[in-house]
């Protein structure tokens, strides 16, 4: 696989967990510095999260919202512009979980919440000229049960909420070149048969995302994934871990901290057990010529996994 | 027992922990200092270490609070144990101003105050509204409807225990023109005032003598320090200004700024204040050396002039 095609994630900024010199991380200055470095590291395209919670509180120094973008850019043209002079080509994609509106136990405000923030995270993705729009079907198990303990009871009626929403995104993504595609979260309300009844109801156009170390988590062969769904394959992200779930971490209402023994989930690209080059050459022999992203999340230093990443990838045979 | 306490105004960002058992291994999986910032045993452990035994926690750090610990009762028991207390929560008393947001304004206002109640807490300080951009300039009548919500939240917090402090932000709605006229139209039975002595300070307000003015309203404080005093209008009417673009701070740590931290303390003794004293980081790159920072100003500084 050539690399030059892999776009990295600006996941690989910790903005929401404590560290010292996090709070830089909250102004513009540190990613316009951050862009060419990004770009000295051998990356041309990056995939942007999309973070509602930059908007609210006049917080929009973190280039992750709509708001953020014309706040400080004014448009999403002249952000692309900024982009380019430091070397980045283009977004190659944007993300969106909706973790931040499992709040209370009023699924009307989730899904309505949910749904509007994933339309404009949508629009965004359509605005900078993205490819995908990678979106979480559903907030992370454990934190919706703890605001409906009866989740079981309501799985059926999140499960055709939660169609209907994807399905209304794919519609609208109609016509705008950004693909719908639907992550595999380790810890989501849909696994394994509840995922593939979900994907079964959905429209061909929502596509699947296919995450190496969340299926490596969740015990799956990421080749094996690969091979059976390789028709339905919208996006790929090169993520590594040394953790398999063997403990249902997954249920837990912060499952990328496992709670019975401390450890870091996502590992910097190739410092995990995943075989991400294995990966790579598969998608290169079934003839995957999509998305493909790293995504460095979790990483404790953003400068060294930039380079631990670039040092992996330049082991990837083209 | 001393006349002030100290608490910290909670500005850690999320904490994904309640205590790490394997501390050791988790350090050496990539031998950074993560682990020393990843729960919550640890960081309840510096704030007790450096004397600060309350925290006020904020409404953002519910949804990662609550999960984890299963109900703020938890999360209270947890912190006492490690000598702490929740002494209260930060609210935004969104569009408060606005009178088609009236009832929303104080349902809202009144669920905060019911989860104060159950973290066992006895302070909620409130930003009045939201950013001056966007929403500025009040008219009195906007202004005035500031004040019927705030006294409606305030006597019902008052009610439950729980004190209500006008705690006004430098891009605020309420801003220089309007702040003492919100002050003077609520009722001081119901309503109080937190004073954060830095955001106070870049509004416009020269702290000693808002301090003398209202110090019978005064229920707590958000003690930090600024260089930035007395900012002008096109700076604090600007849009999201809170966070700024090159990384200028607004906020220091007391004695690192401008601010005569010395001559509000002597006023503090004049008028024998009595109560909690939040300090707060926002800004801050290092957390805990702010909160020993901090700590070393207060007891060779301030605390001589009044404890």
């Amino acid at each position: 696989m050539n690399s030059d095609r892999i776009a990295i994630s600006l996941d690989l900024i910790n903005r929401h967990y404590q560290e010292p010199n996090r709070n830089r991380f909250e102004s513009k200055y540190f990613w316009e510095e951050l862009y060419p470095l990004i770009r000295a590291a051998g990356f041309r395209s990056i995939e942007i999260p999309y973070e509602p919670v930059w908007q609210f509180g006049g917080r929009s120094g973190v280039p992750m919202t709509r708001y953020s973008i014309e706040t400080k850019y004014e448009s999403a043209a002249n952000y692309r512009a900024v982009l380019a002079a430091a070397g980045i080509e283009r977004v190659a994609g944007v993300t969106f979980d909706p973790n931040l509106f499992m709040r209370n136990d009023n699924l009307g405000f989730f899904f309505g919440a949910s749904g509007h923030f994933a339309g404009e995270a949508l629009g965004h993705a359509a605005d900078l000229g993205a490819d995908y729009l990678a979106i979480s079907p559903s907030p992370y198990y454990g934190r919706a049960a703890h605001y409906h303990p009866d989740l079981e009871a309501k799985r059926g009626v999140f499960a055709e909420k939660t169609t209907e929403l994807l399905t209304g995104l794919a519609e609208k993504a109609t016509g705008t070149g950004v693909t719908v595609v639907m992550r595999q979260d380790y810890w989501s309300v849909f696994r394994g048969d509840d995922m593939a009844a979900m994907l079964a109801g959905l429209p061909d156009a929502v596509k699947l995302d296919v995450d190496t170390a969340s299926l490596t988590i969740a015990g799956i062969d990421p080749a094996a994934f690969v091979e059976s769904h390789v028709d339905r394959i919208g996006c790929v992200h090169l993520t590594d871990t040394d953790f398999v779930d063997m403990g249902e971490t997954w249920k837990t209402a912060n499952p990328e901290f496992p709670e019975d023994r401390a450890t870091q989930v996502f590992r910097d690209p190739g410092t995990g057990s995943v075989d991400l080059a294995g990966v790579a050459g598969l998608l290169d022999r079934v003839g995957y010529a999509g998305p493909v992203t790293v995504s460095a999340r979790q990483t404790r230093d953003p400068f060294r996994a930039l380079l631990r990443t670039r040092a992996l990838l330049n082991q990837f045979s083209n | 027992m001393p006349n002030i306490r100290y608490a910290n105004m909670c500005h850690w960002k999320s904490i994904p922990y309640r205590r790490i058992e394997n501390f050791r291994d988790f350090y050496y999986e990539d031998r950074t200092n993560t682990a020393y910032y990843s729960d919550w045993d640890t960081i309840l452990k510096y704030q007790t270490a450096l004397g600060f035994d309350g925290i006020e926690i904020a409404p953002w750090d519910l949804s990662d609070i609550l999960p984890l610990f299963g109900s703020p009762e938890a999360f209270t028991a947890f912190a006492k144990k490690r000598g702490v207390e929740v002494i209260g929560m930060f609210h935004g008393a969104h569009a408060s101003h606005d009178a088609g947001h009236e009832e929303e304004a104080i349902r809202a206002g009144r669920e905060a105050v019911d989860t104060i109640v159950k973290f066992g807490g006895q302070y909620m300080n409130t930003c009045p509204t939201q950013n001056y951009c966007g929403a500025g300039p009040l008219s009195h009548k906007e202004v005035q409807q500031c004040a019927k919500v705030l006294n409606e939240i305030g006597r019902y917090a008052t009610d439950n225990g729980v004190k209500i402090g006008i705690h006004n932000e430098f891009f605020c709605a309420i801003n220089l023109p309007n702040h003492r006229e919100l002050i003077e139209s609520t009722d001081p039975r119901y309503v109080h005032y937190c004073l954060d002595t830095a955001q106070v300070a870049i509004l416009g307000e020269d702290i000693l003598t808002f301090y003398k003015d209202y110090h019978d309203r005064i229920s707590t404080f958000h003690l930090k320090d600024t260089a930035s005093a007395r900012q002008p209008d096109s700076v604090r009417y600007s849009r999201d200004p809170e966070i700024t673009d090159d990384g200028k701070r607004w906020f220091w740590e007391p004695g690192l700024g401008e601010l005569d931290l010395e001559g509000l303390y002597r006023l503090l003794k004049e008028h024998e204040f009595k109560g909690w004293m939040s300090i707060e980081y926002d800004g801050s790159p290092d957390m805990l050396a702010s909160m020993a920072l901090t700590r070393y100003h207060l007891d060779t500084v301030l605390r001589p002039i009044y404890d």
